[in-house]
């Protein structure tokens, strides 16, 4: 939904360590959950760790940071390339930011409208990039697409639940 | 709640505290980051550009980010090397909390498991219950059989050892009223029986038959009042009649004081009542005392008589016995 002329803004921010707390925390859990829980390769929480903390900033800067040392330290922790996650989740974190001045996401369709799409262009991005770079890429499943961004935005809908109560205005 | 907002027309940035602006402020100033004075225009060049620059640091920054990136990327590629160092450190940082988060797992997993087996063991449990149950009777039935078995094995024998013809029966019903002592036997007139025939188990004297039905008989108790068998103590000979006492035991009456009974002798039949033949078990003596002329003798039956299922009818008595009857 686009901003209303009148609409105001709001900022709000959440102590670093929770932040940081939350990033590696889906780190970790993004690294090892699907080790014990199969269906858990589908998610990928770091992403959505970038699309809560950049919307909820709104700032283009912070979420193309964000994005970036996350998907960074997830291409750390993969057998790929270092910076085919970080290019992907900085790109996310920026649009992420510039979406949540662009459109009222206080809104829950807003929200879940915007987590499809930044999950959606994300997957896009990854499959753009392994093409690109990689001399055999992963072929493209629109089935295990589809799965991935249903699956990611149900579990943005808590995730984004519980983190809100960590959240203060600027 | 701090509000970011801005002027369009003014194209400067703006960060107003508590203030609410309109939709054409934003399409300039949207992020706190933009959200900083601009340095006033300037007409040399470097100063444009380094507004410009200013007004959108945020997608420089995400140039810079992506390029260095892409040249991280390339140098990885070109190389053939994908940074091992970085990935080991990074490896190196998440394994002690993988390691945690498994051993959370397999916790959780263990308990998981452990109710899942509680809830399979009670499930079990109740199967298992519900078989021993049905065995238990079972092995109740079988159990019945056998003892069933064992007591028509006895019966046997004793039948063959006996010198009457007999008629083997089943105790079908009891007597309905208190001190009433009968039995009924599911063979009567169509297996030949009369009354006054003697009715015995292997333990010995049960009583005799008193009415006979075309299928079935009543048998008297030897504890009823009414019933009555000529006994003789095993160990001193002394003779005398058995006579119910109606409370589940008998007395010996007619045996002289002077006759020598004690506690425990064995009384047998004498065959004097031409019912029984000689030498049966009656009974036990339990009390013994002396009265004006006779003994008071209690005597315990021989024969559980409330525990009675399978008896023998005397149909018939031996060849000298019946020619001492004719006479």
């Amino acid at each position: 939904m686009p901003a209303s002329s009148e609409r105001p803004i709001n900022v709000y921010r959440v102590h670093p360590l929770t932040l940081w707390i939350t990033a590696f925390l889906a780190l970790v859990l993004q690294t090892f959950l699907p080790v014990v829980l199969p269906p858990a390769r589908l998610i990928d929480l770091p992403l959505l760790v970038v699309i809560y903390f950049s919307v909820m900033r709104r700032s283009k800067t912070f979420g193309t940071l964000l994005g970036a040392v996350l998907g960074l330290a997830e291409d750390a922790l993969s057998h790929g390339f270092l910076g085919i996650f970080g290019i992907a989740k900085a790109l996310v974190g920026y649009f992420g930011a510039w979406a949540s001045v662009q459109f009222d996401l206080e809104q829950f369709l807003g929200r879940l409208g915007l987590t499809a799409a930044l999950v959606f262009f994300h997957s896009l991005a990854l499959t753009g990039l392994r093409h690109v770079l990689l001399a055999s890429p992963p072929p493209f499943q629109p089935l295990d697409l589809a799965s991935l961004v249903l699956l990611n935005c149900a579990l943005a809908l808590v995730l984004f639940q519980i983190l809100d109560r960590f959240r203060r205005p600027a | 709640m701090s509000r970011v907002s801005g002027h369009a027309g003014s194209g400067k940035a703006a960060f107003l505290a508590g203030s609410k602006v309109g939709r054409d402020s934003l399409l300039e100033i949207r992020s706190p980051e933009s959200a900083r004075p601009v340095p006033p225009r300037a007409p040399e060049t470097p100063e444009v550009v380094q507004a410009f620059i200013s007004r959108h640091r945020s997608f420089f920054i995400l140039l810079v980010v992506l390029i260095a990136q892409v040249i991280l990327l390339s140098v990885q590629i070109t190389r053939d090397r994908n940074m091992p160092l970085a990935k080991r450190w990074a490896v190196a940082t998440m394994v002690p909390f993988g390691r945690s988060l498994r051993g959370l797992a397999d916790l959780s997993g263990g308990t998981w498991e452990a109710l899942r087996n509680l809830t399979q063991a009670e499930e079990q449990n109740r199967q298992l219950g519900a078989r021993l149950a049905a065995d238990e009777a079972r092995i109740r039935d079988l159990s019945e059989d056998a003892a069933e078995n064992r007591r028509l094995r006895s019966l046997l024998d004793f039948k063959t050892h006996l010198s009457y013809a007999t008629v083997a029966a089943e105790v079908i019903g009891s007597s309905p009223g208190e001190g009433s002592n009968t039995v009924l036997i599911d063979k009567g007139a169509d297996a030949g029986l009369n009354v006054d025939l003697g009715v015995v188990t292997p333990d010995g004297v049960a009583g005799k038959v008193i009415a006979v039905y075309p299928h079935s008989a009543q048998v008297l108790l030897i504890t009823d009042p009414a019933a009555g068998a000529g006994g003789i103590v095993e160990r001193s000979r002394a003779q005398g009649v058995l006579k119910g006492t109606g409370r589940g035991r008998c007395q010996l009456d007619y045996v002289m004081n002077e006759d020598a009974v004690s506690v425990g002798d064995v009384v047998l039949t004498s065959g004097l009542d031409r019912i029984f033949p000689k030498g049966m078990p009656l009974g036990k003596v339990v009390k013994t005392g002396s009265g004006n002329i006779y003994k008071d003798i209690e005597v315990t039956p021989s024969v559980e008589l409330d525990r009675l299922e399978e008896v023998l009818v005397l149909v018939s008595k031996p060849a000298a016995l019946q020619e001492a009857k004719s006479r």
